[in-house]
């Protein structure tokens, strides 16, 4: 009844409204928008893309005349009189096997450019240079490795335009995908196995990833940033990223909040990878700490640490929390005094203790503080080239005391009685005396800190890193110098 | 002669024409269905077992704890339990009270002496260390032969049922149906353990530490 | 002869009265159960379309705080999960129940119990599952539940733990049905009905049931398997000790396409019965229709991986499993072409029943398309998990399988009921579901194309999608309207009462030629059945004879083995013998229900759970189907 309303179409007119939607569709792609799969800025995802709108151009055929048929007929055999009898027709063989050949030639069509594709996109071309980045999962941020130029950073992968960047996915803890839709399609991130995928930027700019497989509570909050420069710009980071940071101004914000950072959130975060062996350094922190998250979830405990993002050069980066927000002050404000505001479940508000000890669960700090740590990070930038400062000879107590800031000991270790992660460290002179026959108490430090697996106290994790090699003899030997000092 | 014989069989075997569109009853063709499910239940847990072959990170592993001569054991115990299953529906069939129910029972007891291995081998698996939760050897060995167990010892019921509807005179030759039924699920639990034996048992049993994994020392040392 | 029987205590008597609340709880009659799966599986409709809302109401705009991040993960599993084994799969079992016996000229399935004993795991399963909006801690895992991220590691609480086992009730509850309706078409058909004079329906409800049986012990032992994870602290899915979340995923797609033709299969043997009826052609091409029926069912166990193109099984497996799936258009396309071509000088009537059948091949069609863009693994990466696969499985489920089931309500229910829905409100609906269905899910492919991944619970406006999501939530909010008209109509339906008679639609298959709604014992007299769509053919014996070498007689490979009717004795509706109510399928269930809800909750439930169970399956042993000495226990 409602079909007697409609005036009578005839099937040319029917297909000249079909086509202007098809075309409708095209033109609606391509939205300028961050992850727009269509505005593609790189081969793979180039490919994909047209390997797309050659079926998509197939599919637009098939719905025509498949769709415009429905219509045709329901509105061309509609019933004129109760008592018509239609012919009784069963089937037509010839029809039926015609039928079925013509959509097995068109997924033959189809069939033959997707498997061409597939292996064309396995790996980038032999013959031109490619560089290696490792990306690893979290939940909910991602970490990037890159192997051969010593950096490890977060949620910002920086990378050349024009060169091929092989990317090695892992995943820490649940499967994740990495995915640009602008430079290439997805690939998970599965714990267990290494998975890999290749892309080129062919242009600048800084482009939007986000993760693809569903991994938990903020899963719609896991994004990152592809951000590709030219090769010389790219470069000079390279380089920045092997200098230490501006020195804060004695008494100045920055400087009350690196006290704030070395208090509170050095158990988890790094952010002093620029050092030679910094690199190594890290990724044995990391895995350490992932270590200590999982020993702790397996014996029922509630875990004290888990593998968090680097912060080395933090300054530069654009974004905050892994691509949500953009980073300055009062965004990073805000982050730290109460992380799950921003993104429900983050991990640092359920595990660090300074968000244990308030009610509400944020930050047990004064704003002031909150201020000068924000401060203090955002002032993580490298020094200019020709500032690297030279280390100084000096008092190794002096030296010990400034590497056991830097070089993370405070996180886990208190210069008192209490226990953190690790013991406390008042008295150790006295104790490392007796505590292993045979060697002296400058000898048990000195090991225990190059490779603490070594001698573990009972009753405390295995997860602190390995730091031979990792900071000098002078440095170890200031650290003992200065471990002896406390009472 | 030969040809006669198969044809003298068969009408012994199908003396019932049902009444349904295919002439088979209804609840030996719902126990096929059944079967078919069961295979897929099975089939699953078996790849899963394969999967994780050599893939546990600590010990024990198969080489540790698997025991082939008591298992060949147990397992020819099971086997023997299909025969008498044969030999009780033969005789049920045919009549015979007192030896369809020794038979019945013969097999019931097979299932209970299977099962009592069963319970020793994992009771001495526990005291060397492997569980469930130990490895994923463990994971997929307990899971995979626990509901086989499991299979078994609805069977045992099942039998144990229906030899008392013997005595009770519910189960007798003109429905020996019922047997029969439960004749073609014992034989299927045991069909089931021949996999899970060749799989187990004679295909990973020598496998120790996989690449990596460190050796396994047992419990006292 | 005489018999002994053996007896168990009675505790309460045998459930004899044919009205009021215990008839239905003890009912074993497939109509009554079929009613039954209706009525609960649209109240999960309701629910899962709730969820749905919610859903839409959050991502309609940029950085919504309308739920949270948690609630929000709830919701799209629940929904996900209710839409399938809570509503499509049961509004498909509840049009097996009503029909298969009536199509086949049969008094009941095969099992009236193990019917009974279906619907109550399903009703108790659903419940499980949804416990967790009770205690706030719904199942957050997804309804694909992937590993580790369903494991108790990373996952603690007990949502997904209420998954697994209500999943697991779910299970039981199909697999019973499905050996049901396996032995029902097999041996229960009338006289003279071989298996190519079958229905359509029936055809697909036979194949449908054969994935069942085979497809669900797949996710049983993957659910048995996280299961004990999550209880007992095994290994199977915990990465941390070495378990392997990619075979889990194998686990769950090796059963989860076979499930997807689970869920179409009844739709499409649904609209072919009801094409051939308002166009009053008999179904064209039903040998190939029926054949590659056959083929998807077949094909659908080696597509699996293409859920998982983005996982890194290389690109050997990619290419073979992209071929595959593809493959599995052909069957497909010939399928549609078979509909189209039933239409083709046919008498189209276009009342609701029509217009929702013509919408589930339009709808589907592009749900079709669609899935071969992503079959193509390459353009796969860039749709996986992205709305482009959101709208993609909508324009199959919903526009392919609800639309079918739409169509089959208004079909069958004067059937089922006696009386008329009314038309002119049925159009309306039509209208409104398809609008706003096309609304809803239509934007989603442009959405998915244009990078917005799935299962986020919120996005940021420099994304660049709040338009499209605005007017997919809008869409929304038109299909409840939709969804309400038809309560509306029902109602509005059941007080007009216009009644329906046997055959109100002219229709072709012996359901029709019964009183609406049929007596309890469906056929006075068994049929004797000559020809496919039987009852057309006894009302237009005319049209038999223009049609030599075109016979509708089915095939030849007749597997009929001459068997009598259903008894002489049964020739007047006094003398049939039914088979009687039943308590026991329900105490059955429950013991299932409260053993397995007991490994969570506590080993004194398992216990209550596992004496219930075994008191009811030795009552039914011992029950006899028939009550030998009825009024025995007045």
């Amino acid at each position: 009844m409602l079909f007697n309303l409609l005036p009578r179409i005839r099937r040319r007119q029917l297909l000249l409204t079909l086509i202007p939607a098809a075309a409708a569709f095209i033109a609606a792609c391509g939205t300028g928008n961050p992850q727009d799969t269509f505005e593609t800025a790189g081969p793979v995802a180039e490919r994909q893309a047209s390997l797309f709108m050659f079926i998509f151009w197939i599919a637009v055929v098939v719905f025509v005349l498949v769709e415009g048929g429905i219509i045709f007929i329901t509105l061309k055999y509609r019933r004129k009189s109760d008592s018509e009898m239609p012919k009784q027709t069963h089937g037509n063989t010839r029809l039926e096997i015609t039928w079925t050949i013509i959509p097995a030639l068109i997924i033959v069509a189809i069939a033959i450019p997707t498997i061409k594709t597939l292996w064309d996109l396995k790996a980038p071309p032999a013959d031109e240079p490619s560089m290696t980045i490792e990306a690893i999962g979290h939940q909910w941020w991602f970490e990037f490795r890159y192997p051969g130029e010593e950096i490890i950073t977060a949620n910002e992968l920086r990378v050349p335009v024009g060169t091929n960047v092989i990317v090695k996915l892992e995943s820490q803890d649940v499967i994740h995908s990495f995915w640009v839709p602008q430079l290439f399609g997805k690939v998970d991130m599965v714990p267990t196995r290494v998975n890999q995928l290749w892309f080129r930027a062919d242009e600048p700019g800084s482009f939007y990833g986000q993760c693809a497989e569903f991994c938990g509570i903020s899963h719609g909050l896991m994004r990152f940033r592809v951000i590709a420069e030219p090769q010389e710009q790219y470069e000079a980071w390279v380089a920045s990223m092997s200098r230490p940071p501006v020195t804060p101004v004695v008494g100045s914000a920055e400087e009350r909040g690196q006290t704030v950072f070395n208090n509170n959130c050095t158990s988890c975060h790094t952010a002093n990878s620029y050092r030679a062996g910094g690199y190594a350094q890290a990724i044995s922190t990391q895995d350490g700490l992932w270590s200590g998250w999982v020993k702790a979830t397996q014996d029922g405990d509630v875990p004290s640490v888990v593998s968090a993002p680097n912060l080395t050069h933090f300054g530069t980066r654009t974004t905050l929390a892994a691509g949500i927000r953009e980073l300055n002050k009062t965004t990073l404000v805000e982050w730290i005094r109460d992380p799950s505001s921003m993104k429900p479940g983050t991990r640092m508000q359920e595990l660090a203790a300074v968000y244990q000890a308030k009610g509400d669960h944020t930050a047990n700090l004064e704003p002031s503080q909150v201020s000068d740590l924000a401060d203090y990070l955002l002032s993580l930038v490298p020094v200019e080239a020709d500032a690297v400062p030279t280390p100084v000879a000096g008092d190794p107590v002096e030296i010990g005391k400034a590497a056991f800031a830097s070089a993370g000991c405070s996180g886990c270790h208190s210069t008192g009685s209490d226990t953190r992660t690790g013991p406390g460290l008042a008295g150790i002179a006295t104790r490392a005396e007796t505590r292993v026959p045979g060697l002296s108490a400058d000898q048990y430090i000195g090991e225990s800190i190059r490779d603490p697996g070594k001698f573990v106290v009972d009753g405390f994790s295995p997860v602190m890193p390995k730091f031979d090699g990792v900071l000098s003899n002078a440095e170890i030997d200031g650290l003992i110098a200065y471990l002896k000092t406390l009472n | 002669m030969a040809h006669q014989a198969i044809t003298e069989y068969h009408a012994e075997v199908h003396d019932t024409t049902y009444n349904t569109s295919t002439g088979l009853s209804n609840r030996k063709l719902l126990m096929w269905a059944f079967l078919a499910s069961d295979v897929m239940f099975f089939g699953t847990f078996i790849a899963t077992y394969l999967v994780y072959r050599n893939r546990s990170l600590v010990g024990p592993y198969p080489e540790n704890v698997l025991d082939i001569p008591i298992t060949t054991v147990s397992t020819f115990v099971l086997l023997m339990s299909s025969l008498s299953m044969v030999l009780a529906l033969h005789y049920v069939r045919d009549g015979a009270k007192i030896s369809g129910r020794f038979w019945i029972f013969v097999t019931a007891a097979l299932g209970i002496v299977f099962i009592g291995f069963q319970v020793v081998e994992f009771y001495t698996f526990v005291n060397e260390g492997l569980t469930p939760v130990t490895n994923l050897f463990g994971t997929t060995f307990f899971i995979l032969t626990g509901f086989h167990g499991a299979h078994v010892t609805i069977g045992i019921l099942w039998l144990l049922f229906l030899l008392f509807g013997h005595f009770k005179g519910t189960l007798r030759s003109d429905n020996s149906l019922d047997l029969e039924i439960a004749g073609l699920y014992w034989h299927f639990v045991d069909i089931v353990w021949i996999v899970i034996f060749t799989v187990v048992y004679l295909v990973t049993a020598n496998d120790g530490a996989p690449p990596g994994a460190p050796p396994f020392i047992g419990p006292h040392g | 002869m005489t018999t002994t029987t053996l007896t168990l205590p009675r505790i309460f008597k045998r459930p004899k009265s044919e009205t009021g609340i215990w008839s239905w709880i003890g009912t074993v009659d497939h109509k009554r159960i079929g009613t039954m799966y209706g009525i609960i599986s649209f109240f999960w409709l309701l629910v899962g379309g709730f969820e749905a809302l919610m859903i839409r109401a959050q991502l309609a705009q940029a950085d919504s705080e309308l739920v949270s991040a948690e609630t929000y993960n709830q919701l799209f599993t629940m929904h996900g999960t209710t839409m399938v084994f809570l509503v499509v799969m049961p509004l498909s079992a509840a049009f097996f129940n009503w029909l298969i016996p009536l199509q086949i000229g049969a008094r009941d399935v095969a099992f009236p119990r193990m019917n009974s004993l279906s619907l109550w795991l399903f009703l108790f399963g659903g419940l499980v599952v949804n416990a967790g909006w009770l205690t706030g801690e719904a199942p957050n895992g997804g309804w694909f539940g992937y590993a580790p991220n369903s494991g108790i590691a990373f996952n603690p609480g007990h949502g997904m733990t209420y998954w697994a086992l209500g999943l697991s009730i779910l299970g039981i509850a199909s697999i019973a049905a499905g050996l049901n309706f396996i032995v029902t078409i097999f041996n229960m058909r009338a006289p003279g009905m071989s298996l190519f004079k079958m229905p359509v329906f029936t055809w697909m409800t036979l194949i449908t049931s054969i994935l069942l049986v085979l497809a669900i012990p797949v996710i049983g032992v993957a659910l048995i398997q996280i299961g004990t994870d999550r209880l007992y602290d095994t290994n199977f899915y915990n990465s941390l000790k070495g378990g392997d979340p990619v075979l889990w995923q194998h686990m769950f797609w090796l059963f989860g396409h076979p499930e997807v033709y689970i869920l179409i299969l009844p739709a499409m043997g649904i609209v072919s019965e009801v094409l051939p009826t308002f166009a009053r052609k008999p179904l064209f091409g039903y040998d190939f229709v029926i054949f590659s029926g056959i083929g998807i069912a077949f094909m659908g166990w080696f597509v699996w991986s293409h859920h998982m193109f983005t996982v890194g099984l290389g690109p050997a497996a990619n290419s073979a499993f992209a071929i595959s799936t593809m493959a599995i258009a052909i069957p497909t396309g010939v399928k549609i072409l078979n509909w189209m071509a039933t239409l083709v000088r046919g008498s189209i009537k276009l009342n609701v029943a029509m217009l929702f059948s013509i919408s589930f091949i339009a709808m589907f069609t592009i749900g079709g398309l669609s899935g071969v863009m992503h079959a193509s693994a390459p353009t796969d990466a860039q749709q996986q998990d992205t709305y482009f696969v959101v709208a993609h499985f909508h324009y199959v489920l919903f526009g392919g399988a609800m639309m079918a089931i739409f169509s089959g309500t208004y079909f069958w229910w004067p059937k089922m009921t006696g009386w008329m829905l009314n038309e002119r409100i049925g159009m309306v609906m039509w209208f409104t579901i398809l609008l706003g269905f096309n609304m809803q899910f239509a934007p989603m492919h442009w959405l998915g194309m244009d990078g917005m991944p799935r299962r986020i619970f919120t996005y940021s406006s420099d994304q660049g999608w709040e338009s499209l999501n605005a007017i997919a939530s809008a869409g929304g909010l038109v299909i409840a309207i939709g969804i309400l008209l038809f309560i509306f109509n029902v109602f509005y339906s059941r007080k007009k009462r216009v009644m329906a008679g046997n055959d109100p639609w002219d229709a072709r298959t012996l359901e029709w030629s019964i009183p609406s709604p049929p007596p309890h014992y469906n056929f006075e007299t068994i049929p004797q059945v000559q020809h496919r769509d039987d009852f057309w053919y006894q009302k237009y014996p005319e049209l038999l004879e223009h049609e030599e070498g075109h016979a509708p007689s089915g095939a030849q490979e007749d597997l009929h083995l001459e068997a009598p009717s259903g008894g002489s004795d049964d020739d007047h509706g006094h003398g049939i013998h039914l088979p009687d109510m039943s308590y026991y399928p329900l105490l059955v269930s429950l013991g299932v229900t409260l053993g397995l809800a007991g490994l969570m909750a506590g080993l004194w439930l398992t216990v209550i759970g596992a004496v219930i169970g075994l008191w009811g399956v030795f009552g039914w042993s011992l029950e006899p189907v028939n009550d030998p000495t009825p009024g025995a226990d007045h």
